[in-house]
């Protein structure tokens, strides 16, 4: 004579807690959330990341988080990044010319390869190969009102290390509605290319040292978050970064192009100013629906090179059956050029004082779209997340600033990625 | 005209930042209506270890810095 | 509902029994029918004999204000009524609006009014059941809507009666949880008849460590161990209470909706909640649910243990 189960109604957490804390308003120890003494909780993450025809890249993490009972959480990670295939040197397709293809090319892998020449109208790669290696820890210590994370980070491939620390405060205002954080970090790399840090804006000579070159990042930031309405949040915060010493890619080129033909006839290696100072903002709002929920965020981002960026980015969190989900993602992304950014440099032209022809700091544009999913195993205990996502990146294909043949090439020709990620999480 | 869109982007920030903060006791949120704001997902960033991947691939890929955070160190990109 | 609130017939010692276990103190007393212990985590027995007393006094005002075996409490008042209208005071109010609350976000599973029906169960392990008709006659004076409840007024018809019995041990775990932690900043841990709160982690910035009890050996082996800094433990079972019924076992949680216990029950059903009173109320919940009590603690996101 036993009832149907159904006809109750998933949520009644919420309204349970609701009438206990209305009931015991009178007096109870108040906190907001009680765990039975999870000690552990260990989070591994595979990433395979492939641009076409160019960089694939596979990275598996392991972070590991121990629990205290005072809410108190240390937690180390380990991440080791294996980048092969080719990236662009900067360099513009060679043209047909009476030079020639080059035979043979020097790569930051230390190995000297020999490979196909590029075809003339196509920009040129240079394959590579690294293995880097990434640590970090963090200690979490919430005291009443006021929280901190104080952390270290550490990294090492085979041309660059990076080593850092970083600190964060929030405090918590008008009954935790309210909540101010700060933070500041450091960090201190150094880069020593294979093959010795070549002069800047230079045909690529004999380096100057083989020291290791350095550079400093100081950075700050301050955000505010509030919650509006029983569903709503929002915050706003700012970011203000310093980074001084060596800031140039050792290994990019820019092509000096004929100004007759716009064959390409040589190359200089690029050089950056020894100062960046990088700034900025960003508002991110998480509305809950009755099951599911929305992120938006948009940051605007502007530095001391005109490098001037928005970001948008849209998450729809559909909430599914068995505590699982299913979340859509697009993002938005554009970028306008660094006030140094040449496409190329013509034979004849003064040599500025600063160039790179690095897309990276290009005009262009980014779109994301791809979707996240959750879940857990019945039976078995941990979370999984999996995440498929297509990148495409968009630039000029025909810049303003280059001559002759270079004018019929696709100087950017769109960059398709793919990225699967896979997750798992435990606490035990 | 850079230093405008500067100048016009912490106008913003701060003008934000006020929004924020108008406190508006009338709508405080009271302790009986935390259900949803609970749950695990209610956060800015509520899977940390996809956000990580995202900065590193988006960093490396772009010119711009991350958002919120000021951990995280460097490699050899960007 | 769990252990009925009832008046102690045997002599009780007066004073809760002190002693120590390793690095804290214990202090044990008999109230609401049921064994309770409050362990202090301080080296101090002066201080941890105050906490003790402080719940000690508590769990024994509530019981008796709330228990129904008394005939000298609001309880024993509104169960005489007959009918008429009562207006109440402001603890036992918020208990019956955090009754009502209970009731319709349950589906009405979860129904004070449901004494009623030990009149015709009689959980002894013996294998008697009610007739359907001695069922369906009790069924009429059970069921929380038939009780008109506004405004701090009772209005409870002829042949209903009130039981808190589901409610009132939580309810004192809490309530005595909260005098403690207002009286000092030891780390402590109340546990009435199983039903437990614990505040702070101990000194060493370790956990309480709470057994959950073997229903085949009770009281002599813990299935699980929950550690535990903060918050309350309940645990809703059959193990001592129950009915043998054509080779089912029937526990002495009744579904007031069909006035017969739940079928396929669990074993045993533990859930861990910021406060006492919502893991009762859930570990109850998730009890009356049956085979889908898994599938109901799950969904509210809550942890929960079930034998």
């Amino acid at each position: 004579m036993q009832l149907a189960t159904g006809g109750l109604s998933p949520s009644v957490l919420g309204r349970l807690r609701a009438a206990a804390c209305v009931l015991l308003a009178s007096g109870a120890p108040a906190i907001a959330h009680a765990d039975a003494g999870a000690t552990t909780k260990v989070d591994a993450s595979l990433l395979v990341y492939g641009e076409q025809n160019r960089a694939k890249v596979t990275e598996p993490t392991a972070r590991l988080t121990r629990l205290f009972p005072d809410g108190q959480t240390l937690s180390a990670q380990l991440g080791i990044d294996v980048i092969t295939g080719a990236s662009p040197t900067g360099a513009l397709p060679s043209g047909v010319d009476s030079v020639g293809p080059p035979q043979t090319y020097t790569t930051p892998s230390g190995n000297v390869v020999t490979v196909p020449p590029p075809p003339p109208d196509r920009i040129p790669l240079s394959p590579f190969k690294d293995t880097r290696v990434a640590l970090d820890g963090s200690w979490f210590r919430p005291l009443g009102l006021l929280t901190s994370t104080i952390g270290g980070n550490f990294s090492r491939e085979k041309d660059y290390q990076s080593l850092g620390g970083n600190a964060k405060v929030s405090l918590d205002l008008m009954h935790r509605l309210t909540t101010l954080t700060l933070g500041a970090g450091l960090n201190h790399d150094s880069v020593f290319p294979v093959g010795g840090t070549p002069v800047g804006l230079s045909a690529g000579g004999l380096p100057l040292s083989r020291a290791h070159d350095p550079k400093q990042v100081v950075s700050g930031m301050a955000g505010l978050s509030r919650i509006l309405t029983r569903r709503w949040m929002m915050a706003v915060s700012g970011t203000r970064m310093r980074e001084q010493g060596y800031l140039t890619e050792p290994y990019k080129v820019l092509s000096i192009l004929d100004p007759a033909t716009g064959h390409s006839v040589g190359q200089l290696t690029e050089k950056r100013p020894s100062t960046r100072n990088r700034t900025d903002v960003l508002g991110s709002s998480v509305y809950h629906l009755t099951r599911d929920l929305v992120y938006v965020s948009y940051r605007y981002y502007w530095d001391d090179w005109s490098v001037r960026s928005h970001t948008l980015d849209l998450k729809y969190r559909h909430a599914l059956p068995g505590e699982a989900y299913l979340e859509p993602h697009v993002r938005f992304y554009s970028q306008t050029a660094a006030s140094f950014f040449r496409s190329g440099l013509v034979q004849g032209d003064p040599i500025p004082e600063y160039a790179t022809s690095d897309d990276r700091l290009g005009s262009l544009r980014t779109g994301t779209i791809g979707a996240t999913v959750g879940f857990r195993v019945p039976e078995y205990p941990g979370e999984w997340t999996v995440r498929a996502e297509y990148i495409g990146q968009f630039g000029n294909r025909h810049p303003g600033d280059v001559v002759g043949v270079q004018r019929q090439y696709d100087l950017f020709p769109t960059l398709n990625i793919g990225t699967l990620v896979v997750g798992y999480s435990i606490t035990f | 005209m850079r230093r405008t869109a500067g100048r016009l982007a912490c106008a913003a920030l701060l003008l934000g930042l006020l929004a924020l903060s108008a406190g508006c006791a009338a709508n405080a949120v009271k302790p009986w209506d935390r259900d949803l704001l609970a749950e695990p997902q209610m956060r800015y960033a509520p899977n940390p270890m996809l956000n990580a991947v995202d900065d590193h691939v988006y960093f490396s890929k772009e010119g711009s810095t991350g958002g919120m955070d000021v951990d995280g160190g460097g490699c050899g990109c960007n | 509902m769990s252990e009925p609130l009832r008046a102690v017939d045997a002599p009780d010692p007066a004073e809760p029994a002190m002693s120590r276990a390793g690095d804290h103190f214990v202090g044990r007393f008999t109230a609401m029918a049921s064994p309770c212990e409050v362990l202090v985590d301080t080296d101090d027995p002066a201080e941890a004999e105050v906490l003790v007393h402080l719940a000690e006094r508590e769990a024994h005002r509530i019981e008796q204000k709330f228990s129904r075996y008394r005939t000298d409490n609001v309880v024993h008042r509104i169960n005489s009524s007959g009918g008429r209208a009562i207006r109440l005071d402001d603890e036992t109010a918020r208990m019956l609006d955090y009754a009502a609350a209970c009731y319709e976000m349950s589906g009405g599973m979860f129904d004070v009014t449901s004494g009623a029906l030990r009149r015709v169960w009689k959980f002894d392990g013996g294998d008697r059941v009610p007739s359907d008709s001695a069922v369906e006659e009790v069924l009429r004076h059970v069921g929380w809507s038939r009780v008109t409840w506004q405004d701090a007024v009772l209005t409870l018809p002829e042949g209903m009666e009130i039981d808190l019995g589901g409610l009132g041990k939580e309810y004192a775990v809490d309530r005595a949880a909260a005098l403690i932690a207002a009286q000092s900043t030891c780390a402590f841990l109340v546990n009435f008849g199983g039903d437990l709160f614990a505040g702070g982690a101990r000194r060493g910035n370790r956990f309480w460590v709470v057994g959950v009890d073997d229903p085949e050996r009770s009281g002599r082996a813990a299935v699980y161990r929950i550690q535990l800094a903060r918050g309350g433990l309940a645990t809703s079972g059959d193990a001592r209470r129950f009915v043998l019924w054509q080779g089912k076992r029937l526990g002495h949680i009744l579904d007031p909706r069909t006035g017969w216990p739940v079928e396929d029950a669990p074993r045993s059903v533990t859930v861990l909640g910021p406060t006492c009173m919502e893991a009762g109320t859930l570990s109850t919940l998730g009890y009356l649910q049956g085979p889908g009590a898994r599938a109901f603690l799950e969904a509210q996101g809550v942890q929960f243990w079930i034998l």
